[in-house]
């Protein structure tokens, strides 16, 4: 089967010389669901950010579907359609409603008709439980509100692909459910995704390969089972044994 | 309930001294050797005085089919018809000259500080939008990763925030406007808007700023090039943040807008100093300009505001 998403010895530098990504090579199947963890600052979500460009690479190779993301034909505004992201901060548009965020997209860059556009987000608030908070303003909703219609927002451009950037990390902990149970059914439904987060709890009972990153560099591929209870890697057994 | 006193209180001492303020103005106007006639600022804002209706050709009053008297040239053409008229000062029969009175009229005309408010509302309009267009573009100049634009629109700013009005308004009338062959209008409108755009132009950047780098990440992840992410996403969120400025700004404009009468556009303050050599009324007129002017402003920012508050559902 090809691989939906093949990163090849992706390596990141920034202009202050911080090398953020070493040799990162991830391939990842249709309907996979990839959880990376690691410390902070270990590069995990600037890797994430690298699958969609909003950090370009300083050499390596990324493929998306087939489409090399740095060749010259590529359109990366087309690409990026077919990736959706979740971000840490929501970042929902504050001045749309829900339904006005989720349908933005849709409208502006697809060019869809309104009628059809709405039908779609009102079924996509629907999905993640907020058919009756369509019509609120972001700053009018809770956090774990706001994600759930981050998620939606990012699905209304129907992606293969979704990325989530730690997206339980700036919720209230009681709000951290509602939004990892939209995303099991998410992977229930096979959409290919990829997530940066501390939630081990969801690594275990979701994931289909758990990734470890240190300092740049990826350290540990394996599965929920191999990767929590049999870690041979030392720098990863020390990080388990930190945050279990 | 001690509260409520309280604010009582010095609600009570601001009334008290805003009186005293016009009192003490009142006083000095007494004081001074000089006669108040506000009632002659009047007729130059309007009037109702009679004028009268002048033959726009030579011929003669004679009495037409329907009964009305109406003036016909020498090939026996109507030129004027009178029958509307109530205070006639020709007859049937009368041997009419070009320019001579036939009739007087009375109706509400506007005199010319209204005639100036006019033309400071129009060209303050005019510099408004312009300013606000060209201040916009030189903004997103001044955040673009383009060197060249960038630089450009950091010149185009100093320039421009670095000298003043006055000299401006004449570099563009007498050098520009004679490149070019303006209007003293258009002149006008050029000097005011390039002036307030350079302003806006920092607002812009200072609003766009202020959006977090998430919207922009937001909106390019979800397939958006950038400058429908500018559109849709950071610009309607810069103009809320920028209201307030931009309100303070427009309103520098209206009051900048005076500085154009250097060049003989008749706005409200040439019009203010015509009517002063005319009314013999100097102290009056200028109450009632300053008082026109705070209207324009006021009610515009009484507009911006309501516009906030429209603006502000969301939050």
């Amino acid at each position: 089967m090809k691989n939906i998403i093949r990163a090849e010895k992706v390596n990141k530098i920034y202009p202050n010389g911080c090398h953020a990504l070493k040799d990162v090579s991830v391939n990842v199947d249709k309907g996979e669901v990839i959880v990376i963890v690691g410390p902070s600052g270990s590069g995990k979500s600037t890797f994430l950010r690298t699958l969609n460009q909003l950090e370009t690479i300083n050499n390596g190779a990324i493929e998306i579907d087939g489409i090399d993301m740095y060749a010259r034909s590529t359109d990366i505004n087309k690409l990026r359609q077919d990736v959706g992201m979740v971000f840490q901060g929501f970042n929902l548009f504050p001045h749309k409603t829900a339904l006005g965020n989720v349908m933005l997209a849709p409208l502006k860059v697809a060019n869809r008709a309104p009628k059809e556009v709405k039908k779609d987000a009102e079924s996509l608030l629907k999905k993640v439980g907020l058919a009756d908070r369509q019509d609120n303003y972001p700053n009018h909703l809770s956090g774990g509100q706001q994600q759930r219609v981050a998620i939606a927002r990012a699905l209304a451009m129907t992606p293969n692909i979704m990325l989530f950037d730690e997206p339980t990390s700036a919720l209230d902990p009681e709000m951290v459910g509602e939004v990892l149970d939209v995303m099991k059914d998410l992977a229930k439904e096979g959409m290919t995704m990829v997530v940066v987060t501390h939630e081990m709890g969801f690594a275990k009972e979701v994931a289909d390969r758990v990734m470890f990153m240190e300092d740049g560099e990826l350290l540990v591929s394996d599965t929920p089972n191999n990767f929590f209870d049999t870690p041979s890697n030392p720098r990863l057994q020390k990080f388990l044994s930190k945050v279990l | 309930m001690q509260l409520n006193l309280k604010s009582l209180f010095w609600n009570a001492i601001f009334v008290l001294v805003l009186i005293s303020v016009c009192w003490l103005i009142y006083a000095s106007g007494k004081r001074i050797d000089y006669n108040w006639n506000w009632e002659r600022v009047v007729p130059y804002i309007a009037t109702n005085a009679a004028s009268s209706i002048n033959a726009p050709a030579d011929g003669e009053i004679v009495l037409a089919a329907n009964n009305q008297l109406v003036l016909q040239n020498l090939s026996g053409d109507t030129i004027v018809e009178l029958g509307g008229y109530s205070s006639l000062s020709v007859y049937e029969g009368d041997l009419i000259f070009e320019g001579d009175s036939l009739a007087t009229i009375e109706e509400w005309r506007i005199g010319p500080i209204l005639q100036g408010v006019i033309t400071t509302i129009k060209i303050s309009a005019w510099s408004l939008v312009f300013a606000l267009f060209l201040g916009l573009f030189i903004g997103l100049m001044r955040i673009s990763s383009n060197p060249a634009l960038k630089k450009l629109s950091v010149v185009y700013i100093e320039l421009i925030r670095g000298t003043p009005l006055l000299v401006q308004i004449f570099i563009v009338y007498f050098f520009i406007g004679t490149v070019l062959d303006l209007e003293r209008f258009t002149a006008g409108v050029i000097a005011l808007s390039v002036f307030t755009s350079a302003y806006v132009a920092e607002i812009v950047r200072s609003g766009i700023q202020s959006i977090p780098k998430g919207q922009m990440e937001a909106a390019r992840s979800l397939g958006m090039n950038y400058p429908k992410a500018m559109i849709y996403v950071i610009l309607p969120q810069a103009f809320k943040q920028t209201l307030p400025p931009l309100a303070g700004q427009f309103i520098n404009l209206i009051k900048d807008s005076s500085l154009v009468s250097v060049i003989s556009i008749t706005d409200l303050t040439k019009a203010g100093r015509e009517v002063v050599s005319g009314s013999f009324a100097p102290f009056e007129v200028w109450f009632t300009v300053a008082a026109l002017y705070l209207i324009l402003t006021s009610g515009l920012s009484w507009a911006i505001q309501a516009l906030e508050k429209k603006l502000s559902a969301s939050d």
